[in-house]
């Protein structure tokens, strides 16, 4: 019901507009006093104040003045008859009435007062609403940038807690908090100190909400328990402390999970009450956090695994140094002892003993090639392979290889023979590693090829637009750019099926191979050539026809820029 | 005879290298630390020394960084028995001064061949 006061002395006045008032069904008060008024304004709260001017008991200008200092937003209504009107008196009124008004003017004039009263009244309250809106948009957007800035659990969970506290100022939160640490933890953050008893439900309280969360669900995460349940406590205003139970608090509660990763759960208190807006800012919050919390535990498990890989590199690394020395050093007295019998230093041997020393002897020289594959292929895998380029003559190193296999050669009779182009022009390349890869090859070719039978070993300058190879390799190929020098071993052997073209260059490819182990090696001659020659720019590839023979390939860049001048270090 | 002092901490090494010098005409003299063959060598100044990078005490590189960087030993040619390991590779960026390198397992012969070199070329000098 609109409620109306009337200030005045004139029993005529008050008579007439009490009269008005009935009819129009308002609900009218009046006094002259100007401490009962006073009272009066202070407890209720009017829609329509109508001050006489012509009052004798108090000065009208102090009234409004009193009145606009309690509540701005009255609507007062001067009645202003004979006598003069303040002119700082006009500013505050909203409508003035005067003698000459007929009762249907004055209702009407009070209505019109009414209605934009509401319409002020109403347009104030949507500003507020929007005011807080836009801070709660605030308060949610800082939150979430600070969520996307961290992968530290332990900050994202503190954000989340700060974010609600500026949102929606609680009195009290209670986060269950799994992921922040190795045991679960109740972090309280709360605006004064905590008493022991209050404690102790706020504990229970959490672990039932816990519980009630899983209570169909057969699989609870973690098992806790409020007596032994950690609790880390941030008191805003220790020196003041709670005195309350929790049931005179509002509160709010979500768990903070995201699909089937569950992160802990939230309970927050306040005083007074959450309104539905709230409940939205909070069940944002608690939601938003736990995606980040699934980004920062997946960091994590990387992180974790990557200091395991490290550590595995560290022990592989280690494994190969042992490897290295201590098989070295035996070997060298297995070796020295049969060279010093075989010498004759000790006597004459009979052919039988002779034999098997040799036999033994091989076998230590292979041993010993296993083991300079191995810490080659440790090297070159952990980038520590040195390589020296210098311009190398191409022809030199076929000719220092064919030379330094020739014996081997001709245990089988096979013919090495060279074709290609003449003087080729010099690379830039480590001459020490491209015979190493030469040897390979071609010790390769004179192990699969049956006696009697040929190898030969072409060079040729080629554009890489030229090169033919086999579709499996087009991934290696496709990098090659500009003019190449092409060394091919092609042997009459016993050729590699089309499956295995590529595998051949992988490391310990050969122990797969039933064939191949029969011939010895370490498998690792074909991997170690590839990266010796991707240190140099160049690539390697070969084709095969089973009981055909097999052409290996490599290349090597004549552009000088393609690699420095110095020497370099690959990884 | 010229004399030669083996450093090892393989004892079966030290002997298969003693017994091939020996038989071809050379003086050996053994040690099978690092501390002992420094001592020897200073007590004994032999013609060569040949020595193994890692044993216990001091290993080969020092050894041969303190004799070559004294005047009184400096010319006694040293040969270095390497086993290519990690631990060797973090020591060799050092200065070292050892005038040959053998990487285990090492061929007695060419050993045999690399001594004949530094000694007889000692004995060029001298001559001269």
């Amino acid at each position: 019901m609109v409620k109306i006061f009337l200030v005045s002395d004139n029993q005529n006045i008050i008579e007439r507009y009490s009269r008005i008032c009935e009819q129009n069904s308002f609900n009218v008060g009046f006094s002259s006093d100007m401490a009962i008024i006073e009272e009066m304004i202070g407890a209720e709260n009017f829609d329509l104040i109508i001050v006489d001017n012509g009052i004798k008991t108090l000065a009208p200008k102090n009234l409004i003045t009193k009145i606009k200092s309690v509540s701005e937003n009255t609507v007062i209504i001067l009645l202003a008859n004979n006598g003069e009107i303040d002119k700082s008196i006009l500013k505050s009124t909203s409508a003035i009435i005067t003698e000459d008004f007929d009762d249907n003017l004055i209702s009407a004039a009070f209505n019109i007062n009414l209605r934009m009263k509401n319409a002020l009244t109403k347009l104030s309250d949507t500003n507020k609403d929007l005011a807080d809106s836009l801070y709660r948009l605030n308060a949610l957007y800082s939150t979430s940038s600070q969520f996307a800035g961290t992968l530290d659990k332990q900050k994202l969970i503190e954000f989340m807690i700060e974010g609600l506290d500026k949102s929606l100022s609680f009195a009290l939160t209670c986060t269950l908090s799994f992921c922040t640490e190795n045991e679960p933890v109740l972090i309280l953050n709360s605006l004064y100190e905590i008493s022991e008893e209050l404690l102790d439900a706020i504990k229970l309280r959490t672990v039932l909400n816990y519980k009630s969360l899983f209570e169909n669900s057969k699989n609870i995460p973690y098992t806790i328990d409020e007596k032994t349940l950690k609790v880390k406590k941030f008191v805003k205003y220790p020196a003041n402390r709670f005195n309350f139970t929790l049931f005179q608090f509002d509160n709010m509660f979500s768990p903070i999970a995201l699909g089937e990763n569950f992160y802990g759960c939230i309970e927050i208190f306040k005083e007074s009450h959450f309104s539905p807006e709230d409940a939205k800012c909070f069940q944002t919050i608690a939601q938003q956090v736990s995606l980040p919390l699934k980004s920062a535990t997946l960091y994590q498990e990387i992180i974790e695994t990557n200091k395991k890989l490290e550590k595995l590199e560290k022990l592989k690394s280690e494994f190969i140094s042992i490897v290295s020395h201590e098989l070295r050093t035996p070997l060298t007295s297995i070796k020295n002892s049969i060279d010093i019998i075989l010498s004759g230093r000790c006597g004459q041997n009979s052919t039988s003993a002779e034999k098997f020393l040799s036999m033994a002897k091989q076998n230590v020289t292979r041993l010993s090639g296993i083991i300079n594959d191995l810490l080659d292929i440790s090297k070159i895998e952990a980038g520590k392979m040195d390589f020296h380029f210098n311009p190398v003559n191409i022809h030199s190193v076929i000719d220092y290889v064919k030379n330094a296999l020739s014996g081997l050669a001709k245990e089988k009779s096979i013919e090495i023979l060279t074709a290609g182009t003449k003087n080729l022009p010099e690379i830039m390349a480590d001459a020490q590693r491209l015979e190493q890869v030469l040897t390979n090859l071609l010790s390769n070719a004179i192990k699969f090829t049956p006696e009697g039978r040929k190898i030969t070993i072409r060079s040729e300058l080629k554009n890489a637009a030229d090169i033919i190879y086999n579709p499996c390799f087009s991934e290696v190929m496709a990098k090659l750019k500009g003019d190449y020098i092409v060394v091919s071993v092609e042997d009459e052997g016993i050729g590699i099926a089309e499956a295995g073209l590529l595998h051949v260059f992988d490391k310990f490819a050969q122990i797969e191979n039933s064939l191949s182990r029969k011939v010895g090696g370490s498998g690792l001659g074909l991997p170690i050539a590839k990266q010796l020659l991707e240190a140099h720019n160049g690539a390697i590839w070969c084709e095969s026809e089973i009981d055909k023979g097999s052409k290996f390939h490599f290349a090597l860049p004549v552009e000088m820029s393609a690699v420095k001048g110095e020497a370099v270090s690959i990884s | 005879m010229k004399k030669i002092l083996i450093v090892d901490d393989e004892q079966d090494i030290v002997e298969s290298l003693k017994f091939v010098l020996e038989t071809s005409g050379y003086n050996c003299y053994t040690a099978f630390n690092g501390e002992d063959g420094l001592k020897l060598a200073k007590e004994l100044l032999p013609d060569l020394i040949i020595l193994d990078v890692m044993m216990p005490k001091i290993n080969g590189y020092k050894i041969s960084r303190l004799l070559k960087y004294d005047n009184k030993y400096k010319n006694i040619p040293i040969l270095m028995i390497t086993a290519r390991s990690q631990e060797e590779d973090k020591l060799i960026g050092e200065e070292t001064g050892a005038d040959e390198y053998i990487t285990k397992p090492f061929d007695l012969d060419e050993v045999l061949k690399l001594v004949e070199k530094y000694l007889n070329n000692e004995n060029d000098g001298n001559s001269n």
